[in-house]
């Protein structure tokens, strides 16, 4: 019988048949494993934990860890504090860690897929706010508390955007200040006080006008990619909110954006391109493009990061002016500098917590975090930072403006990315190409964030209990 | 003689078999089952059709549809240029050659080297505008302006993929027997004539390969073009289906409604593809008959 069974021809069709079969059942298979794939998210801890063993062997001596970092592109010379710092390590803790520099739109979404495929690095860079808090919500990232000693969390400048109830999920780094960066030059062409930079709106437009007067573009933006819509949206957004808390509500819908106040900013926006005062290309030119027609000479003025301010300077040396956003709004927010930080932090699935926390506080090392200004020029984040070893008058009065003083959270740290995606880059750019209004900027924000709302129905609620532990810590 | 039982050639090309089933069945079947889940990380709740009924809601979907629909607009102008110039290639006038290879060039660069290129060649200020300034005309911002920056794409566009229809066909026309084009010179048919008559009726098939090629391409084949000339912008000005993918997938870590509009690409794309098929079997029964 069992030979007839063999010997019997196999129809196409039966062969189809059968073949259909193996590969429903192939294909089902890893289906039904990443149907399951929820019990690995949630025992997620206790793998952790299992590894924190494997850990502290490596911790304590030898072994290697990897790290996935990104900096460079905005801090540019922070390359040579990275190698030194891990060279650093590895000869005081024999640990080798493996560093791979991520692109900008890679390094956070490469790093959520690498979580949920149960392989992230021992470290990885994370942005602030709500681009390293959805990995903490998903459960990707591992609290500090307890890993890193207790005072380095504390100095590390992380910031409150790091907290999630009562939790520090990254350590600072560097820090990056937001403001208008500008031309004495061109002040000084246009008749204006140099040294005194515009407070006020209308001391602002008053100055745009001088200087367009005086032949030179005021204000260069590059729109195309979308970051100079959100630098120039935070800037002015802010000055809207008595604290960070407000912003979430309204990408939530607690707060209206068609209230005149929530999208004044986009009627600023409107008003500066009424009046000519940005570069008619701003929507082909990138961000940077942007603000190299300002440090070539042919614009007066541009938004940049404090953390772009040393390679400005070799461009512009002591013509290089800084200043914050002049003020319109009526928020205690308002005319405040705002400043945010860069930070690392140590994802659940990380083969070797232990030695990843041991790099951290490494980092945090009062001697390493001084070296970040000696051998990159780049400000720290940590309060274990001499000032004094800044030597350049103007990069220490930034620092002191922008970070020892009161400053305020980078609110766009808050923002979900279809809000990004949605609303502020759309916004932004058909304002720019003159297609929409202050006011309808705020309808479409209102739309983006209902929509939001209904997309992601389970964030809404991470984010609330967010905006009150920020609202509960003003 | 050597006798094997029935099924072993079957047993022999089973695991090449199992694998291509697995490579390209296991991410079809995970993206139809991420459709109908909310997906966080790797897994998620099942949902039912929600997905579908958020995108069809989503005013940036329908602008994306209706960004990539309109992108099919391009297949007929590269169809056009494509067997226009293979047939002049074919004429051999001298050095084509040449112009064969300089014409096939664009295709054979990356496509973000194209996209990163011509970004720039197109700003307001670029290299495009400057040499329309230099001939008196006041070049329009290409990329910067809602209302011309899909053309613009689309230009882009068909300047890369146009090398590829033009190699395709000049490859036709070369395998044509020379018997019959020169019947139908001695006969008196004229150039056009030719085309008409001789050449366009043996590339019939060709051109149906080419179009549904085209077609899908320009469907679900344009993402680098897009990110690397204009990012979607400005607005959502050329923002297309997979640029809302990419989105909605990595960006705004929606993969559930990600993997609803792949569906639904894919379900599009197998529209070409079977009508592709359609015609061909068509056009072999009528020759068989």
């Amino acid at each position: 019988m069992t030979d007839d069974y063999l010997n019997r021809a196999l129809s196409r069709r039966r062969f189809l048949k059968l073949a259909g079969g193996g590969i429903a059942a192939a294909g089902i298979a890893p289906i039904l494993a990443a149907c399951g794939g929820g019990s690995s998210s949630s025992s997620a801890g206790t793998t952790a934990a299992s590894t924190g063993a494997a850990g502290e062997t490596a911790a304590s001596g030898g072994g290697e860890i990897s790290m996935w970092w990104w900096g460079e592109q905005e801090a540019i010379g922070i390359q040579k504090w990275v190698d030194s710092t891990l060279a650093g390590f590895k000869e005081e803790s024999g640990i080798t860690v493996d560093p791979l520099l991520m692109d900008t739109a890679a390094v956070i979404p490469q790093f959520t897929e690498a979580a949920a495929a149960g392989k992230p690095p021992d470290t990885q860079f994370l942005f602030n706010g709500i681009y390293h808090m959805e990995n903490v919500w998903l459960g990707y990232l591992q609290a500090l508390n307890g890993l890193v000693p207790d005072e380095t969390l504390a100095q590390s400048g992380a910031t409150v955007l790091s907290v999630y109830q009562g939790k520090q999920y990254r350590v600072g780094w560097y820090i990056v200040g937001f403001g208008i960066e500008y031309d004495k030059r061109a002040f000084e062409a246009a008749g204006l006080d140099a040294d005194n930079p515009p407070t006020t709106w209308d001391a602002f437009l008053d100055a745009c006008d001088k200087i367009k007067t005086s032949g030179l573009i005021p204000f260069s933006a590059g729109v195309k990619d979308g970051f100079f819509g959100e630098w120039y949206f935070v800037n002015t957004l802010t000055q809207a909110l008595d604290n960070p808390s407000q912003a979430i509500d309204l990408f939530v819908g607690n707060l209206d954006w068609t209230t005149p106040e929530y999208y004044e900013q986009w009627s600023k926006l409107q008003e500066l391109v009424e009046n000519g005062f940005i570069n008619e290309d701003a929507n082909s030119l990138e961000l940077y493009q942007g603000i190299q027609l300002m440090e070539t000479g042919k614009a007066a003025m541009t938004i940049n990061t404090t953390a772009s301010l040393p390679a400005a300077q070799e461009k512009l040396g002591e013509n290089l002016g800084y200043f914050v956003m002049p003020v319109y709004g009526t928020g205690a927010m308002a005319g405040i500098p705002i400043t945010d930080t860069q930070g690392f932090g140590i994802p659940t699935d990380a083969k070797d917590a232990a030695a990843s926390a041991k790099l951290l506080e490494y980092m945090h090392s009062e001697e390493r975090v001084n070296a970040m200004w000696s051998e990159s020029r780049a400000l720290p984040a940590d309060e274990k930072f001499d000032a004094s070893l800044i030597d350049d008058a103007f990069l220490k009065n930034v620092y002191e403006t922008w970070w020892v003083g009161d400053h305020n959270a980078y609110v766009a740290d808050l923002m979900p990315t279809l809000f990004w995606t949605d609303a502020m880059f759309v916004n932004s750019q058909k304002i720019l190409a003159g297609e929409m209004t202050g006011e309808e900027a705020g309808q479409n924000a209102q739309d983006v964030s209902e929509k939001w709302v209904k997309q992601n129905p389970d964030i809404v609620a991470n984010y609330k209990t967010w905006a009150e532990d920020l609202a509960a810590g003003q | 003689m050597l006798k094997t039982r029935p099924w072993v050639p079957y047993l022999y090309v089973l695991p090449a078999f199992c694998l291509i089933g697995f490579i390209f069945a296991y991410p079809v079947a995970q993206v139809f089952n991420y459709s109908f889940r909310l997906i966080r990380g790797n897994s998620g709740p099942w949902v039912g059709t929600l997905n579908y009924q958020l995108i069809f809601e989503d005013p940036t979907f329908r602008s994306a549809a209706k960004h990539s629909l309109l992108l099919l607009l391009a297949v007929p102008v590269l169809l056009a240029i494509s067997v226009l110039v293979s047939v002049l290639l074919y004429e051999r006038a001298r050095g084509w050659k040449i112009y064969r290879s300089v014409l096939f060039f664009p295709f054979i660069l990356a496509v973000p080297v194209v996209g990163i290129v011509a970004s720039y060649m197109f700003t307001l200020n670029g290299v495009v505008n400057s040499l329309l300034g230099a001939v008196g005309i006041d070049g329009p911002d290409w990329i910067g302006d809602s209302n011309k920056a899909l053309w613009t794409l689309m230009l882009v566009i068909v300047w890369r993929e146009v090398g590829f229809g033009i190699i395709l066909f000049l490859a036709r026309l070369l395998s044509l027997p020379e018997e019959q084009l020169e019947a139908a010179r001695i006969d008196g048919a004229g150039w056009w004539s030719r085309l008409r008559y001789v050449i366009l009726p043996e590339l019939r098939g060709t051109i149906e390969f080419y179009c549904v090629i085209a077609a899908i391409t320009m469907l679900a084949w344009v993402f680098g073009y897009v990110w690397t000339l204009t990012k979607g912008g400005p607005g959502d000005a050329t923002t297309v289906l997979e640029l809302y993918i990419y989105n909605q997938g990595l960006r705004n870590s929606l993969p559930g409604m990600a993997s609803a509009v792949a569906v639904l690409l894919m379900g599009a794309t197998m529209i070409f593809v079977a009508l592709l098929f359609y015609v061909r079997r068509r056009q072999h029964e009528e020759e068989v008959a």
